[in-house]
């Protein structure tokens, strides 16, 4: 899952990419509206956190900007403005969330996940036939053995899981699962998705994830 | 007439009891009917006189009338007594009177009585009968007066008569009937009495409803206002067409309720602010704890992020400190104690202290003008005052510049001028610089560690030693700032 924080803030900006990337995030920062703007334009994000006081564009400005461009990537505000008027006019430009500062990071994570939750899920639980992923716990289980993952292995599985059933291309992996930092060579996920196979058919899950040649990968429910 | 103005002011007295409570229309009306009242009453006062000695005048005439005919037909003077009281036949030549001998007088002729000096009836017209007209002693000249007869007014005369030394003898009294005008008077003066109380009712009535006319708009006036709180202090009350008083006062309420809102705005966006400037540093160390405690860690990275915390708390704590003093100059609990300060020892002092910040940007201080000059202000205020333009010269200044401190006299005024060499405030925001957390730059992390304070507590301070502080900046060459102090 691929988050853009537009933060001027650099203490807080900071933390929440240390913490976030902990939580098996990759995290790109913007420091300025402007920015901020530009990144979300030019990439697919998962979520976006914007501050609403930032240089240059302010954040509703970004917000409105990104939901007249069509885009429906959840937007959460995070921001030290609190009066009922302030959330009201927030939400009303166009973000899914509100956080006011000073927050607790547990709340802000439990928050990001309800965004990232899709319609017809219930709890925060993924699942592929047998295959069961918790994001919160970090956990992944067939049937009732757990199988031990590392964070990117477990990145790569859980954005798999979330787009099953569709073909995830290895440039939308690259930008959903890696941060922006990271250089184009998409032959790292060929041996991601290797050491992913190796453990998933350790377990019995057998081979869940399948190759469609040229393009990327699927996992299908059946 | 009287007893009509002891009624109205017992009336005042039971409405004065009232009076607190009397609505604006009804005391209008009150006052109106009041003084309305005061003037009908003296209109109908005068004129009732007037009629009245109008008619007076008229049996006076028919008084005199009749003596002249007494002394004509008898060809006597009213010097002669003596001869007047033999004369008897005078009255017998009333013809009128022979006829008609009855035992009580009729009053609807004239009558004749000649007394002497005492009082005592030497003769009297025959049409008199039994009665005696009124005799009034010791009156030395004509006298008129009212007087009644069988129950019927009756006009008097009552003329002196001399004997040849011109000593009162006697008076001759004639009397003329004036039932009919006495009906006349009476019947002006009820009408008068009925009417007035009717006049001064509708008057009242009337007055009631103008004044609650003309004072609608003050009602509209009062709707607006109650409506207004503070959430809701955008409205404004409607000015009327006329330019009148009302208008004033909805123009004068208006423009207290724009300064008012203003201030309301002002001090909204001080509180945003405030909030924003402390929250964030909050945030930043309850997130950056939050995320470290997560997991174990490296003892190197406990100690850096620990590091940072601190740092963050540091800045916070100066905040808090800029915010208090902030609070307290201006709840103007601190007041200066106001002495000869000579400005070369103070802007010493400042300097010295700021030499190492200075020193690490290679900024030079460079004071031109006069080496004595003294002011009264307070010397640990004027020393902030210094302190918070200074180090903002050197903040704003690039490395290896001036920051020029010249001090000048011009007659009695001292003027003391702070110059750096940075890269100015654009026009439009110099006259924003005195306002709390206004920063020329406006992204929080410029590097410059400011919060926005210091100019708005150098204001503060310059206004309680009744400094003036001013700006001046061109863009590119720098910003100055001006305190002249005030002449001793």
């Amino acid at each position: 899952m691929r988050l853009l924080i537009i933060e001027d803030e650099p203490g807080i900006a900071g933390f929440l990419k240390d913490g976030l990337e902990e939580e098996y995030f990759a995290v790109d920062i913007a420091y300025d509206g402007k920015n901020g703007l530009d990144l979300a334009m030019t990439n697919e994000y998962d979520l976006i956190i914007i501050d609403w006081m930032i240089p240059v564009i302010s954040g509703i400005e970004v917000c409105r900007q990104i939901r007249k461009s069509g885009s429906l990537v959840p937007i959460m505000f995070l921001t030290a403005k609190d009066t009922l008027e302030d959330v009201v006019f927030g939400l009303e430009a166009g973000a899914n969330d509100y956080i006011k500062k000073p927050f607790a990071f547990e709340e802000l994570l439990a928050r990001i996940r309800v965004q990232l939750r899709s319609k017809n899920q219930g709890d925060d639980s993924l699942r592929a036939g047998n295959l069961n992923i918790n994001p919160g716990t970090h956990q992944v289980f067939y049937e009732t053995s757990e199988i031990t993952l590392t964070p990117k292995e477990f990145a790569l599985l859980e954005y798999l899981v979330r787009n099953k059933d569709k073909v995830c291309t290895r440039s939308r992996i690259i930008e959903h699962v890696w941060d922006v930092h990271f250089d184009s060579d998409t032959s790292v996920i060929d041996v991601y998705i290797t050491f992913l196979r190796r453990k998933l058919e350790n377990a019995g899950c057998g081979n869940l994830i399948q190759t469609i040649r040229g393009v990327g990968y699927i996992i299908r429910e059946s | 007439m009287k007893i009509e103005a002891k009624h109205a002011l017992k009336s005042v007295s039971i409405r004065l009891k009232k009076w607190t409570v009397m609505s604006l229309r009804n005391r209008i009306a009150f006052y109106y009917t009041i003084a309305t009242a005061f003037l009908i009453a003296m209109v109908f006062a005068i004129l009732y006189f007037m009629v009245e000695s109008i008619v007076y005048k008229q049996f006076d005439d028919e008084v005199n009338k009749e003596v002249t005919e007494v002394f004509t037909n008898a060809h006597l003077t009213s010097h002669d007594f003596t001869s007047f009281s033999r004369f008897k036949t005078f009255i017998d030549d009333n013809s009128e009177a022979k006829q008609d001998l009855k035992e009580v007088a009729k009053v609807d002729t004239e009558f004749i009585q000649l007394v002497n000096v005492d009082g005592e009836v030497i003769n009297k017209s025959i049409n008199l009968a039994r009665n005696v007209l009124t005799f009034k002693s010791g009156e030395t000249t004509m006298i008129y007066f009212n007087s009644t007869i069988n129950n019927s007014s009756i006009r008097q005369g009552q003329l002196p008569l001399f004997n040849r030394n011109g000593i009162i003898k006697g008076y001759l009294i004639i009397a003329v009937p004036m039932k009919k005008a006495i009906i006349v008077l009476n019947d002006l003066q009820n009408v008068f009495l009925f009417s007035f109380p009717a006049i001064i009712l509708t008057l009242f009535v009337l007055t009631r409803l103008i004044a609650g006319k003309s004072i609608r708009p003050i009602e509209k006036v009062i709707a607006t206002s109650e409506k207004m709180t503070q959430p809701n202090i955008n409205q404004r009350i409607e000015l009327p067409h006329h330019h009148d008083e009302l208008y004033r006062l909805s123009a004068t309420i208006n423009a207290l309720l724009d300064r008012m809102q203003d201030a309301f705005q002002r001090e909204k966006q001080f509180t945003a602010d405030a909030s924003h400037e402390l929250k964030t540093p909050l945030a930043v160390v309850k997130g950056t704890l939050e995320v470290l405690v997560r997991k174990p860690r490296e003892k190197e990275q406990y100690e850096n992020k620990i590091q940072f915390c601190l740092m963050e708390l540091n800045r916070m704590a100066r905040l808090i400190d800029q915010l208090l003093m902030l609070a307290r100059y201006e709840s103007n609990k601190m007041s200066p104690h106001i002495e000869v300060v000579s400005i070369p020892l103070a802007l010493g002092a400042v300097t010295a202290r700021l030499y190492p910040i200075a020193q690490e940007k290679k900024i030079e201080f460079k004071v031109k003008g006069r080496e004595k000059s003294s002011v009264t202000a307070d010397p640990a205020m004027l020393d902030m005052v210094f302190e918070n333009i200074l180090s903002n010269a050197i903040k704003y200044s690039p490395a290896k510049s001036i920051v020029t401190i010249t001090v000048e006299q011009k007659e009695r005024t001292i003027t003391c001028s702070i110059t750096d060499q940075g890269i100015g405030i654009p026009e439009e925001k110099l006259h924003a610089v005195f306002e709390r957390f206004y920063r020329v730059d406006e992204s929080r992390n410029s590097g410059t560690g400011g919060f926005g304070l210091g100019l708005s507590i150098v204001k503060r301070l310059a206004d309680l030693q009744q400094i003036q502080v001013s700006v001046k900046s061109e863009k590119n060459l720098g910003t100055t700032f001006s305190l002249t102090f005030p002449t001793t």
